[in-house]
């Protein structure tokens, strides 16, 4: 056994809310709103609905092959060859996407935080902490993540109060007026975030209640739904629509606090809150691409792998893009068409439609 | 005013020394192992054997006399002198051997062959009295405090309990003072201690097991635990741990601590240590299990878990909304203890634009003067903190007003004058110096040590290096445990149950179980229903 950690249900729901959330409080909100504009908060909602069914496939063929983790599932349904392939490729894409968010992160520190620092300087750090992190294993990644979602929840919570004085909930006004095409637009950014929850399947085998793993994936999309509604309606408050031409809106809502001019500029503490965030998140899939690479070369230890796959992701998270704007344009024009519709969703539905029609897995509906 | 007794190496048991060069050459008379040799009927050849394992021992007493009953059988006690109670001696086993006090029925003949029944039958006036056939175990009981009886004619020696050496008294707790509750703390005597221990909980269940550790000081340990509360398995790993220890002395319980413990290169705790009977009773009653060591006022408790280091024994005493209070603010003492340098360090050097204006500038003017980046003053007045701190613990008293003169004034007022340490690090400093006061002292010394490396962290990357080192710190208390229990427990993982003990305390009636993960064996505390309520008219 790969992994010989356990965790219950209530970490899982946690940990995956931190795994799809840390980095959509970023930038998400603001390319909602270049197509939804003030109605960003209803695209927010309309992508929670259209996640339910991601989430709904992804433990749905979790439970059709129990014990095995989502790399292995086209393996036991496709045959070995071209199982194989399709595992391949889907460590590529978590190599990929995970490369992306440290890029993300990094770009976010420097842009917003400590200008003068390289950004190779930040994703080295970042993927150091990540690697600690794994090496202690899934149970320990989870514990850490009880001890700090909490705290960044929390840190939400007491922004939006804080700027509540900056609040006018006119903004939101007219409702509807982008209309049902640019609203479905709008929500296809934060959908293809919720889709992350895809990667829940990666880990399904090592809860203690395996069964539980479709209650834990709709409660983890709802959760972060209702969180990123949230952020997005207190944004919208505080700024109106112009919050799509801003490149991270909540961190905006922090600059504007200003209470008796003692609590103003509360943006470093906050960001300091993130941080341990963004190094779950990428803890988290630095943590799938080395568990599912030690499954799919079927090695009895992931640990070997940790340094390598660190070092790719250092390398590829600087060569991902040559400047921000550049991983901006990826993250919203081509990251939500390029998620859906290959990893996230079209290949398992592909693979439980297989797996329905040949009557592989464990239990037939 | 104390008899305050370095425990030192019994010098005739030089068994040790022997095994290390077995061919050196001119040994004499017993040099060979005592561990095999059992007493003989001959009382001389018995004396002359003992006489030669005291060699040199100048504190061990041979008495010879005559039993009164039968001139002609010869007695001998020995025992070292200071470590038994004299007058028990003299007056219990002395007065009634040696003087005429008739033992035997008339019709009963005491002969050599049964006058060791006798003797112990009839003619001592000890408490408690052991029968041994061992050289070894004559040895050890001596040495230990006890009295030996030799008969003439008899294989076997009498052991009479007479330890009585001169102990400290009971007295308050210096490392752990409360307001309200119980002021006692354990003493450097092995008994003393058990005995508090047993006057707090009068149950058979309370277990006491002793054992010796220490292959030259044979120091004795209690392994204290509540039968039926404890989870048995805790208990196997604690004697399994302890019996792999082969070490020649053990002279505080620290000995033990770093021998047994989990993570031995982690800077946090993972057994508390303790000098309160009331916190170790606290303990036992949750399920722990307590080492008590001879010769130290310290106990040590397992399994240890990183929230104890803000729980006090008077938190437990005090009304719950008042002790919850004092809880959350000590969780963000800790937290100040730990990184306000480093917090400070941080603002002032990357993101000075969070403090408030007025604030910056007046930070700015105190700083203009100083020579010095931030980090350097701030790690320079930690370091001289270190100095005053360590400086009050070792020297001596009388000496301890110079010490507080020289750093208030010189350190604190002079440094500021002279313009050499802006104002504000001083507070902060301070500050941090007094939040890591509230925590429980093994707990502090490690934020004492952590803070160092966070101040560096800070002054190189700013608040993501504190951040980052912050979360490699909680990365590494999650990945600990203690004696099998998660280290960051119940708080990650969660266990909702004990988060009624945690940063806050909520009142007894409502804490109706153990802490899960420690108390498994039996969870029940308390019957529910326990809440004072006004009588309801309906219900009688």
């Amino acid at each position: 056994m790969v992994e010989k950690g356990k965790i219950d249900s209530t970490q899982a729901i946690l940990l995956n809310i931190t795994m799809i959330f840390a980095t959509a409080l970023l930038s998400v909100p603001a390319i909602t709103a270049t197509h939804a504009r003030q109605d960003a908060w209803l695209s927010s909602l309309l992508a929670t609905l259209l996640a339910l069914p991601v989430a709904w496939l992804t433990a749905k063929l979790a439970s059709l092959f129990p014990g095995k983790i989502l790399i292995e599932y086209p393996e036991a349904i496709l045959g070995r060859w071209a199982g194989k392939i399709l595992g391949l490729l889907y460590l590529l894409w978590f190599i990929q996407i995970c490369s992306i968010m440290v890029r993300e992160f990094g770009d976010f520190m420097v842009n917003a935080f400590i200008p003068e620092t390289p950004i190779v300087v930040v994703n080295i750090i970042a993927i150091a902490i990540a690697a600690y992190i794994i090496t202690q294993g899934l149970e320990v990644m989870a514990r850490v993540n009880q001890v700090f979602l909490p705290l960044i929840l929390f840190s939400i919570v007491l922004i939006f109060v804080l700027a509540t004085p900056e609040m006018d909930l006119r903004r939101l006004l007219p409702v509807w007026e982008s209309g049902a095409m640019h609203i479905f637009k709008g929500a296809l950014a934060p959908l293809a975030w919720y889709g992350e929850i895809s990667t829940f399947a990666m880990i399904v085998p090592f809860l203690v209640r395996p069964g539980e793993a479709r209650r834990i994936a709709l409660i983890s999309v709802v959760a972060v739904g209702l969180i990123f509604a949230f952020l997005v309606v207190g944004s919208l408050a505080v700024f109106g629509p112009g919050i799509a031409a801003m490149a991270y809106p909540v961190l905006n809502v922090t600059r504007v606090i200003n209470i008796a001019n003692v609590i103003e500029r509360m943006d470093p503490f906050i960001v300091a809150v993130w941080i341990t965030g963004g190094y779950i998140k990428i803890a988290f899939f630095y943590y799938v691409i080395v568990l599912g690479s030690a499954r799919w070369l079927k090695l009895c230890d992931f640990r070997p792998l940790v340094l390598p796959v660190g070092v790719i992701l250092a390398a590829l998270s600087i060569m991902a893009g040559d400047n921000s704007l550049e991983i901006f344009h990826f993250i919203g024009d081509v990251w939500p068409f390029y998620a859906l519709f290959t990893f996230e969703f079209a290949i398992p539905l592909g693979l439980l439609v297989i797996a329905l029609f040949t009557g592989r897995g464990k239990d037939k509906p | 005013m104390i008899l305050f007794k370095k425990p030192r190496r019994p010098k005739g048991t030089n068994s040790r020394a022997k095994d290390q060069n077995p061919a050196g050459g001119n040994r004499e008379t017993t040099e060979q192992p005592v561990q095999n040799l059992l007493l003989s009927t001959d009382i001389e050849s018995n004396l002359k054997q003992l006489k030669g394992i005291f060699k040199n021992c100048s504190d061990v007493v041979f008495r010879e006399f005559l039993f009164a009953q039968r001139e002609q059988i010869k007695l001998a006690l020995v025992y070292t002198d200071g470590l038994v109670d004299k007058t028990l001696v003299s007056e219990q086993i002395m007065k009634a051997l040696a003087l005429n006090v008739p033992m035997a029925t008339d019709n009963m003949e005491i002969t050599r062959n049964n006058a060791l029944h006798y003797v112990k039958m009839r003619g001592l006036c000890v408490h408690q009295v052991q029968e041994t056939g061992k050289i070894q175990d004559v040895v050890d009981a001596v040495l230990s405090g006890d009295t030996v009886l030799m008969v003439d004619g008899h294989a076997i020696a009498l052991i009479n309990g007479s330890r009585g050496w001169e102990a400290r008294s009971v007295a308050d707790s210096i490392t752990e003072t409360v307001v309200r509750g119980p002021r006692e703390s354990f003493v450097e005597t092995l008994r003393i201690n058990t005995s508090m221990l047993r006057r707090k909980i009068k149950n058979p269940n309370l277990k006491i097991e002793t054992l010796k550790l220490g292959e030259v000081t044979k120091t004795e340990l209690a392994l204290v635990y509540i039968k039926g509360i404890v989870n048995e398995g805790l208990v196997h790993e604690v004697k399994d741990r302890l019996s792999r220890i082969k070490i020649d002395g053990v002279l505080e319980s620290g000995y033990i601590e770093e021998l047994i413990r989990d993570h031995p290169y982690s800077p946090f705790a993972t057994m508390a240590h303790t000098d309160r009977p009331d916190r170790v009773a606290a303990n036992l009653l949750e399920g722990r299990v307590a080492i008590l060591v001879d010769g130290t006022p310290v106990a040590l408790t397992v399994p240890y878990l990183f929230i104890e280091a803000i729980q006090t024994p008077d938190d437990y005493y005090e009304q719950f909304l008042f002790a919850s209070a004092i809880r959350v603010l000590r969780v963000i003492f800790l937290v100040i203890a730990l990184t306000l340098p480093s917090l400070y360090i941080a603002i002032i050097s990357f993101h000075p634009e969070m403090l408030p204006t007025p604030l910056l500038m007046s930070i700015a003017a105190q700083r203009e003067a100083v020579p010095f980046p931030v980090f350097v003053e701030a790690f320079f007045m930690e370091v001289a903190f270190e100095i005053i701190r360590e400086a009050g613990i070792r020297l001596p008293r009388p000496v301890g007003q110079a010490v507080s003169i020289v750093a208030a004034l010189i350190i604190g007022q002079a440094a500021v004058q002279a313009g050499l340490v802006a104002g504000a690090t001083i507070i902060v400093v301070a500050l941090t110096a007094m939040a890591s006061f509230t925590v429980y002292y093994s707990g502090s010394i490690t934020l004492r040590l952590l803070r160092f490396p966070l101040m560096f962290l800070s002054a190189s990357l700013g608040l993501l290096g504190l951040i980052s080192g912050i979360v490699i710190i909680v990365v590494h208390l999650a990945g600990m445990r203690s004696f099998g229990v998660p280290y960051l427990a119940p708080v990650a993982p969660t266990i909702q149950g004990d988060l009624k003990d945690s940063a806050v305390r909520l009142p007894w009636w409502s804490m109706r179980r153990r802490p899960h993960l420690i108390g498994q064996n039996d969870q029940r505390r308390e019957i529910p229903g326990l809440k004072p309520e006004p009588p309801r008219p309906g219900r009688r």
